[in-house]
This record gives structure tokens, sequence and C-alpha cells, in this order.
């Protein structure tokens, strides 16, 4: 991989991120209810929300409105939140590490279960093991996060059964036993759907893999077909699976927004959901921003690992 | 419906109504000596201000009780209790009044309060610029003056003998004048009160820790070392943490969580009758509602034991299209308007809609129930050729285009400390949120000499003659109180929630010996 | 009419395909004839029967006002489905309409439609429709509306590079030398071939479309109550879960149920269209 092609990744990336920060500030822009009303509330006067729209900066016009916010942005300043009066970035920044917990194991129970499930369906195609593989994953891509998550909810955390806390949060570094307890549902109810999506998906790969010319020809070459598998189509066939599940971040995402809302999870998703019905809108563009962010982020670094991967492969 | 729940229900109302009657806010229960440990709460509403004359959210009037004081705070029987001002008296019109203040109280800087400072505190709160909620729910308040360093004289435009019970209002804090002069806005960060509790830490959205003030006035109060308020996404999540033993107390748990909570082992559950309602707001200067008949029929169309059973889970009292229930001190008992579709439906043909009438209703999504009232209305009201649809929006959409303006809309209410705040709060003419515009005169005439007497005989009369008129004319309707649903570990000694909905006494709780330690 | 039938009995080979088409053409007829076959009026409260479990009276179970869940998830079919088919409808037009243009047209403008698209499609979808419907306010047709136009960039991008391997068709080239308008050449030439990969698409989004106006009602943005519409009942169900789990069970398994027929009949007709990939 040569530094011209990272390159042009990355100014991609900022020119993806500059289009959807005029996007999101664009589109909260067209809000209906203004800042100043939220923040005085209902006992305000009209000179008083005169007054705050000015120190706001309400009364200019939008483009400056979008140059002042974006600057601040770029100072690592998003502005103060109107429904709490305090700085957006930390808040933000707190909730993205909670979320990004939330997302890592998943992320990880995903790609530890994903691909074997995949692997051994593709291997064992069109047999009871794949036909079961298949029903599964055709399940969970067909149950929505909010139902699977709700239905979890209902039944491992009822009283009667009370397995696992209804909702909540306990920092790691309070608790670590008692974080994971309070994690468990949300990052179960998150694996259980992105398995689903991804061991189709790496299923499908190895099952071209398995029909290409080199495979072919190992079998040819009288490699036990063990060997095959797994010294030649696994790898060949984990460079898509990490593809995909890089795409699926952006699922992944939408899922953590659910999630949280359902477990009442602190994460940027929840903080998104509270910035919608309250009208805030310092939060509303820092948390829309991030959330692009990362999942532009996450398609380069695929790319990236793609690259590196590829060239090892071809080198071996 | 269900034998055994309702005579639960009745056990609990029961022993309630006695805990308000026993424990003043001067009678502490004698076990609660021991002294120490943190009292950690579950808040599901998110404190914003900091700034005490700024408030407007249940959970942000308990922080701001832990760390001011008022001249006054509302006993549980709704009167006027000592804080800043431990007595006061009148002249014989009730126009001018004089309180006499404590002379050992400082605000948490060490300087010592004055009445230089309840003078610039009141003068800034009734400035229209600070706009300052509860601004006109304190009284006609003409003047604040200093009556040497410990009294202050408070007059008013007119006799209103509830200025005592009306200063009690939670943003009528006492502040610090040279702070208040020098930074106002710097309240929003760094508290400066007299209150029994001190700001550690405050992370919005998240928790606020308050520590023991040593030099709080009353002495050997509070009990606490400390108290924790933590903010939790929404009622369930709040109910779920006191179930897990994360917290100790939670002063609001949703009419469908409240048995299953309050049925754990380890902890008690609290319900007190109140007067906080949920009504439907009808714009009575506008077609349809303009005819008194289109609102009659509405009102008739309602079977309010049903409501109470389908909305508050049974937890409340069916209402009379009037904001004055059993809580209150002139209420007027009367029997329960009639379930009646068929005269319904025949008035509503009598004032021109003989094929019913179609409409749309406005609920705000939180709290929650406000959207299942309006659920439940539209298919009660079916039967009587109303059709209803509903319509839910966010909290912040709806305050900004339907509170005050909308033509037929769910409203909710906290009980108020007395009959005169809730009526020129709602529904006289020159009242602060005249959301009905009913402008009735007779009934303003009423309301206005009510505050200006303070014959309770005479007063018993006007406030019933008021009630009388509203269940009457319906400017809106009123189906369903709710009773306050808390729950708290066993724990914790106390503790009385109070009807009102917004004072705590946090100061006079405590843990018992068998609290859990913790670090 | 010919290819039609080809496809269709290449459809029904595949088990994907065959369950698929079943399912799918019982729930159209659910959704023409669902709210009519509702045994009890959806609204109708039942106040002595309120949590019931199913019983002979009420098949599926009441809810907590004691209304019918069978008669609710009926009359409830035909909006869920309806309304995804079509946002679906709605995302596919728009987005095969940009992305054949925008192919067709090549260089700087596709370019740039193209930065843009990918801008667009670099926020998550269920975000991007939340930011649509805060904007737009909470409804039904706005959910709509919103899922629409959340798909149109993804459609765009299908769209595009089946146009650019369609462009280099000798037809087309053809076209473009008999000197015919673009407007011709895109609706006679190039739309035919574009078309089969984006139904395949339209037909998964189909699933991806109920799943997705479920969730934005269940976040409050989508149906307004009483409506049954799936999501919404599963958001109201949630205060009452631990009291009986009927109803957000039931219109769970609902919409599990036309996801997966939509992904099945999806999957059949991307095989049933591309005969290399099923072999």
């Amino acid at each position: 991989m040569s530094l011209g092609f990272l390159l042009k990744r990355l100014s991609s990336l900022v020119v993806t991120a500059l289009i959807v920060s005029v996007i999101v500030f664009g589109i909260t822009q067209l809000l209906p209810a203004n800042a100043a009303t939220m923040i005085l509330g209902e006992y305000a006067t009209e000179d008083a929300l005169a007054t705050l729209n000015a120190r706001l900066g309400l009364d200019q016009p939008a483009w400056v409105q979008y140059w002042h916010w974006f600057s601040g942005v770029l100072h690592g300043d998003f502005g103060i939140s109107l429904r709490t009066g305090q700085a957006v970035g930390p808040t933000i920044l707190s909730a993205f590490g909670n979320s990004a917990i939330l997302a890592l194991f998943a992320l990880l129970l995903v790609s530890l279960v994903s691909i074997p499930l995949g692997v051994l369906a593709a291997a064992k195609r069109g047999r009871p093991a794949d036909m079961g593989v298949s029903l599964l994953s055709y399940l969970g891509v067909s149950l929505p996060e909010f139902v699977l998550a709700t239905l979890l909810l209902a039944w491992l955390a009822s009283p009667a059964i009370g397995l696992f806390p209804a909702s909540g949060y306990v920092p790691f570094s309070e608790d670590w036993l008692r974080a994971l307890h309070h994690i468990a549902l949300p990052v179960l109810t998150l694996t259980i759907v992105l398995t689903a999506h991804v061991s189709r998906m790496v299923r499908s790969e190895m099952v071209d893999t398995l029909e290409s010319d080199f495979v072919r020809a190992a079998r040819l070459r009288g490699l036990s077909r063990k060997r095959v598998l797994y010294r030649h189509a696994l790898p060949n066939s984990l460079l898509p699976a990490i593809t995909v599940i890089a795409l699926d971040i952006g699922y992944l995402i939408g899922g953590v927004i659910v999630v949280e809302e359902v477990f009442s999870f602190p994460g940027v998703g929840r903080q998104l959901i509270l910035a919608i019905q309250n009208r805030d809108l310092p939060m509303l563009q820092a948390g829309a921003l991030l959330m692009a962010v990362t999942y532009a982020v996450a398609n380069l670094l695929a790319d990236l690992a793609y690259g590196v991967l590829d060239k090892r492969i071809q080198f071996e | 419906m269900n034998g055994s729940t309702v005579s639960r229900r009745q056990f609990l109302l029961g022993s309630a109504a006695l805990g308000v009657g026993t424990f003043g806010l001067s009678s502490l229960p004698a076990f609660a000596a021991s002294a120490g440990g943190t009292l950690r709460i579950g808040l599901n509403i998110t404190p914003n201000k900091l700034n005490p004359m700024l408030t407007r959210l249940n959970s942000e009037y308990m922080i701001a009780e832990m760390l001011y004081s008022g001249l006054t705070t509302l006993g549980h029987d709704m009167t006027a209790q000592p804080d800043l001002a431990t007595e006061w008296t009148s002249n014989e019109d009730a126009t001018e009044w004089r309180f006499t203040l404590r002379e050992n109280v400082v605000f948490s800087n060490g300087e010592k309060l004055t009445s230089a400072d309840v003078v610039a505190s009141f003068n800034k709160l009734l400035d229209p610029e600070t706009s300052a909620p509860g601004r006109r729910n304190l009284g006609p308040i003409s003047g604040v003056t200093a009556d040497g360093d410990h009294a202050v004289v408070i007059t008013t435009e007119s006799p209103f003998g509830d200025l005592p019970v009306g200063l009690t209002y939670p943003t009528a804090k006492v502040l610090p004048a040279a702070l208040i002069e020098a930074d106002f806005a710097g309240f929003d960060q760094t508290p400066v009160g007299s209150g029994p509790f001190r700001l550690a830490s405050f992370k919005p959205d998240q928790v606020a820790v308050l520590e023991r003030n040593p030099d709080y006035f009353i002495a050997g109060e509070p009990y606490l070392d400390g108290v924790e308020v933590r903010t939790f996404p929404d009622a369930s999540s709040a109910a779920a943490a006191l179930l897990a033993g994360e917290i100790d107390l939670l002063n609001e748990i949703q009419p469908t969580d409240y048995q299953r909570v309050a049925d754990a082992p380890g902890i008690d559950g609290l319900l007190t009758p109140s007067g906080r309602f949920l009504d439907i707001v009808m714009d009575n200067s506008r077609a349809p509602f303009n005819d008194k008949r289109v609102r009659e029929a509405l009102s008739l169309s309602l079977d309010r034991e049903a409501i109470v059973e389908l909305v508050a889970e049974g937890f409340g009292k069916p209402g009379n299209d009037s904001p004055v229930n059993s809580a209150y001190r002139y209420y007027d008992d009367a029997p329960l308007k009639s379930f009646d579709p068929d005269k319904a439906r025949a008035l509503l043909a009598e004032a021109g809609y003989p094929d019913g009438l179609k409409l749309e209703l406005v609920a705000s999504v939180k709290p929650g129930y406000r959207s299942s009232l309006a659920v439940v209305i539209r298919e009660m009201a079916r039967a009587s050729g109303f059709d209803i649809s509903v319509k839910t929006m966010d909290h912040p959409t709806y305050l900004d285009q339907v509170w005050k303006k909308g033509q037929f809309y769910v409203g909710f209410y906290n009980m108020q400390p007395t009959e005169g705040t809730i009526f020129n709060l709602l529904f006289t003419s020159g009242a602060s949120w005249n959301e009905t515009k009913w402008n009735n005169e007779s009934f303003d005439a009423l309301i206005s000499e009510a505050d200006r007497t303070t014959d309770t005989a005479r007063r018993t009369e006007l406030y019933a003659e008021a009630q009388r008129l509203m269940r009457e004319d319906v400017p809106a309707i009123v189906p369903c109180f709710f009773d306050l649903l808390g729950a708290k570990a066993e724990y914790v000694e106390g503790y009385v929630q109070h009807p009102r909905g917004a004072n705590y006494a946090l100061h006079t709780v405590s843990l018992s010996d068998s609290a859990p330690t913790r670090k | 009419m010919n290819g039609f039938r080809r496809t269709l009995s290449a459809l029904v080979r595949t088990p994907q395909g065959a369950i698929g088409l079943l399912l799918c053409l019982l729930l159209l007829a659910l959704t023409l004839f669902g709210p009519e076959l509702a045994p009890r009026d959806p609204e109708k409260f039942h106040f002595t029967a309120r949590f019931a479990a199913p019983s002979a009276e009420f098949p599926l179970g009441t809810d907590w006002y004691g209304r019918d869940l069978l008669s609710r998830v009926l009359a409830g079919s035909r909006s869920t489905i309806l309304l995804a088919l079509l946002a679906t409808f709605i995302g596919t037009v728009a987005g095969a309409a940009i992305g054949i243009v925008s192919g067709f047209l090549g260089g700087r403008a596709d370019e740039i439609m193209m930065r843009l698209n990918d801008a667009l499609m670099a926020i998550p979808s269920l975000l991007f429709a939340l930011l649509i419907l805060s904007v737009l306010g909470s409804s039904s047709i706005n959910a709509v509306v919103a899922i629409g136009i959340a798909f149109t960039p993804g459609m765009a991008r299908i769209a595009r590079s089946v146009t650019l391997q369609a462009r280099e068709f000798d037809y087309v080239s053809a076209a473009k030398a008999r000197g015919e308008g673009t407007a011709w050449i895109i609706l006679a030439e190039l739309l035919p071939n574009v078309i089969s990969p984006v139904i395949v698409e339209a037909t998964i989004r189909v699933a991806f479309a109920v799943m997705t106006l479920a969730t934005l009602s269940f976040l409050g943005l989508g149906a307004q109550p009483p409506s049954p519409e799936w999501g919404l009942m599963i958001a109201e169900g949630r205060d009452h879960m631990f009291r009986s789990p009927w109803p957000i069970l039931v219109p769970g398994v609902a919409i599990a149920l036309v996801a997966i027929s939509f992904n099945l009949l999806g999957d059949g007709l991307r095989d049933a269209l591309n005969p290399q990939a099923s072999s």
C-alpha cells in the first residue's frame, strides 16, 4: 500500500466529514424550535429572548452560524447543551466511550462466533448444519434490535428470572464485574443480530472461495479437504469477512442507538435520542457528526486492513 | 376489579394519610437520631438549572431545596412553616407582613445572611427580566424592605392572607445580595446558599453529590453526611436501580411499576394522595368549545372510575372537572359526575353536531400517562359521537407549539400549595397560564375575593362556589387525580412524601443501623 | 413476459424463493383482507379482560386496555406492510433515477453526485432517518418519507454501478451513434438492463423497511397511538411487559415473520436472476 493511497483515502475521509457536517448542520437548522425559547423556558419575556438570541448568534445568517459552529468544532468546542447547560464536548465524549465499550464487546463476540459459523455452514453446504445456521441467521437478520432487546429484557430481567439488571450502567472503573453484568444484555442483543448478518456473508464468501480455481487446483494436487479448507480457503475468506464486519459498523451504530434506548444505557445513541426529543441542537449536531465520522473511519480502517492483509497473503 | 388489590390500596391510603397527620415538619420521629451515611436518591428527570431562581422541574427543586433556604417552607398540611423566618405577623387587612429572620444563618461562602440579602433576592426574583418561574405565584407583592438586620417587611397591592404560603414557592430562595449584583449567572455553576447541604460535584445527567453543611442553622441537622442524587433516563430504569440496591430512595414511580416495586423484599412503597392531575384543556374562546354543551357532552362521555384504573392503574382518584380535590383545604365535596353517553350524544346534537364531532387531541409524551389518557378518552368518547384522533409529540415541541396555544390538549399539573395558587395559575382571566381562555367574570370575582379574605368560613364558601362553577361550566375536564408514588429501602427513615410533590425535607432523613455500609 | 415466467420458475425452484414467494403472497392477502378478518374491533377496550393470556375468546390474548391482540395485529398489517412497500418504492425510484443519470452522464457530474452520495451513505441509515424525522415531526407518513430518503443513496450506488457496465454495451453506443436523445437512451436502453439488480435489492430492502419503520415507531417518531402499528404496540407494551409478555410478543413475532418472508424472497430472486451465484 502506497503513501499516495493512504493520503487519498484520508483526504476523502476529510471531504466526507465536511459534507456530513454541512448536512447535519443544515438539517438541525430546519428544526422547528428556537434555542432561546428552549433555554429560557415558558416564563421568558420577549426582550429576554431577543437578548439571548443575539448572544447565541441566532440572529445571524445560517452560513455565519455554520462557520461559528465549525470553527468551534475544529478547536474541540462543540458548544453548550441547551438541555443541561453544560459543555457538549465532554458529555458526548464520555457517552462515546460507553457506546464504544458496547460496540467493541459486540464486535469481538461477533468475530469469534460468526466466522466459525460461516465456515462451518460453507463446509457442510446443503447438510443439516448448514440449514441450521441458515435458519438461525434468517431469524437473526429479520428480528429488529428493539424487538429482540425488549424480548430479552422481558424474559431475562423479569422479576421471576432476574438474571440481569433491566437497565442502567456501572463504569468499569467502579466495579468491573457489575459493569459486565450491566452490559451483558445490550451486548447480547447486538451480537445476535450482527452474527446473523456476518455469518451469512462469511458463508457466501467461503462458498465462492471453495469454488475458486486455486482451491480446485489445490484439491487436484491431492491436498486433504481439511487442509484446503483451513490453509487455503479460510485465509482468503477472512478478508471479505473483515470488510463485511467493517461495513456492518453502520448497521451496528443503528443497533447501538436502539439498544441504548431500550436498556437506558448512557451512550451516544441515548444522548442523540434525548437531543432529538429535547431539541438540543448542539448535542444533536455533535452526536450525529461523531457517529458519521466513526463510520467513515471504520470503513477507512477496513480498507487499510484489507490492503495490509492482502499484501501479506500475496507474499506467502 | 380485583378485590385484593383494592383492599391493599385502601390500606396504603389509610396509612399514608395517617403519616401526614402525625409527622409535621417540626415533630420528627425520635428514632431518627442516628447520624451519618450517604443517601442515594434516584431521579428520572435531569436537573438542568442550578440557579435556584430559575428552576422549573421537581428534580431541580430537590437540589435547590438542599442548597438554599427561603423565608418559609411548606408543611405536609399545606401550611407555611419556618425556614429562614422564624415568625411572621401581618396588619389587620393582610397587606403588610413582617417576617423575623434567624440570626445564626451563614452562606456557604462564609458571609452572614441578613435582611439585605432577602430584599435583594426578592427584588431579583420579582424583576421580569430575570424570567423567574413563580414570579407571579408568590402573591401581589408591591415592595420588600429591610427592618433592621434581621427582619423584612413585605407589602402587597391588595390584601393577601396566603402570603406566607405563597412564599414557599420553590424558586423563592434567598441568595447573597453581593453575588446577585456581581455575578448572577455564576449561580448556574457555583451555588452559594444557606441550605442544609453543599454541592460537592455535579455531573448533569449523571449525579449530583452533596455533603452536609456543618454550619446549617438548625443544630444537629442534617442527619446525613451526604446525599447523592443520581439521574436515570426514565422512571422504569430508576425503579430497576432501586430493586438492584443501587439507590435508596425514589420519589417518582410510574403507576405501572409501583406494585411490583412496593412488593419487593426490603422495600417500602410510598403512596400519598395528592392534587396532581391530568386535564383535557379546551379553548373556550373558539368553536366548538365556546359552546358549553360541547364541553358538557365530552364531560358526560367519560367513565372516570375506569380512567383512574386504566391511566393511573388505580393509584389515584376520579376528578370532577375542578383542579381541587380532597388533598386541599377548601375542597367542596360533590357526587362524582355521571357517565352518560346518551345524554352526551343528545347535547352534542343540540349543539349542532348530530353526526358527531371530529377533533384532534394533542398529548406530549412526557409523562407517559398523558398519551394514555388521550387514547382512553378517544375510545370512551366514541360512544357519544366524538371522533377524536390522538397526536403525540415530544415535550419541547409541545411546549413551543401547543401549550397555552392549542385548542384541545392534555395538560398535567402538580398540586399547588393553595386553592388560590392553582386557580390563579390556570383558570382566572388573569391567570399566568390562562390556557382555557374561559374568562368567567363571576369566577374571577370569587377567587379575587377569596385571595383578599382572611376569614376561613367565608373563604370556604367562596372556594366552594368557585368549584361548583367549574363543575357546571366545565372550562376544562379534570378526570383523574394521581397519588404520588415512590419507594424507599426499609432502612431509610424519616422520609415522608409531600403531597405537593416539590418539597423533600431531606435534612430530616436518616439511615438506620441496618443500612448497608459503603465506602 | 417470457422473461418474467422464466424468472418465476427459477425462483420457485430455490427453496428460499418458493417459501418466500408463498409467504409474501400470504402477506399480500393479509394486507388486503387483514383488517376485515379481525374478529373484533381492534380499539375496543374490554375492562374485564385486561392482560388476558391467549384463550378461545382472545386467540392471542389482550393488552393492558383489554384490546384483542389478534385483531390489532391483523388491523396493523395493512399499514405496516403497505407503508414499508411505499418507503422502499420511494427509495428505489429516487435512487435508481439518481444512479442511472449519474452513471450515464459520467465525468465531472458523476464525480460530484457520487461524492455527495457517499457522504450521505456515511450517515448510518437509522441515524439519517432520525435526523429527517426530527425536522418533519413524528407521523407514519413522515417516517415513510424519511426511510425512502435514507434508502436513496445506497440504491443510487447500485444503480450507478450497473449503469456503468451497461453503458459500455454495443447497443447503447449504437443508440448514441443513431443520435437518440438522452432520455430515450436512459429509458429504452439502460433501464431494462439496470432494473433486475435494482428489484432484487429493493425486495431485500422491504424487509429492512419493515424493521426500520417499526423501529422508528418504537422510538416514538412514527405512528401515533392508538394505531395498531406493530412497532408502536411494542413500545407501549414495554410499560407493562412484566405483567404480561403477550402485548410485546405478538407484534414482535409479526414483524419477524414479515421480514423473514421478504428476506427469503429477495434471496430467491437474487439466485434466480443471477444463476452463477446460486449454482
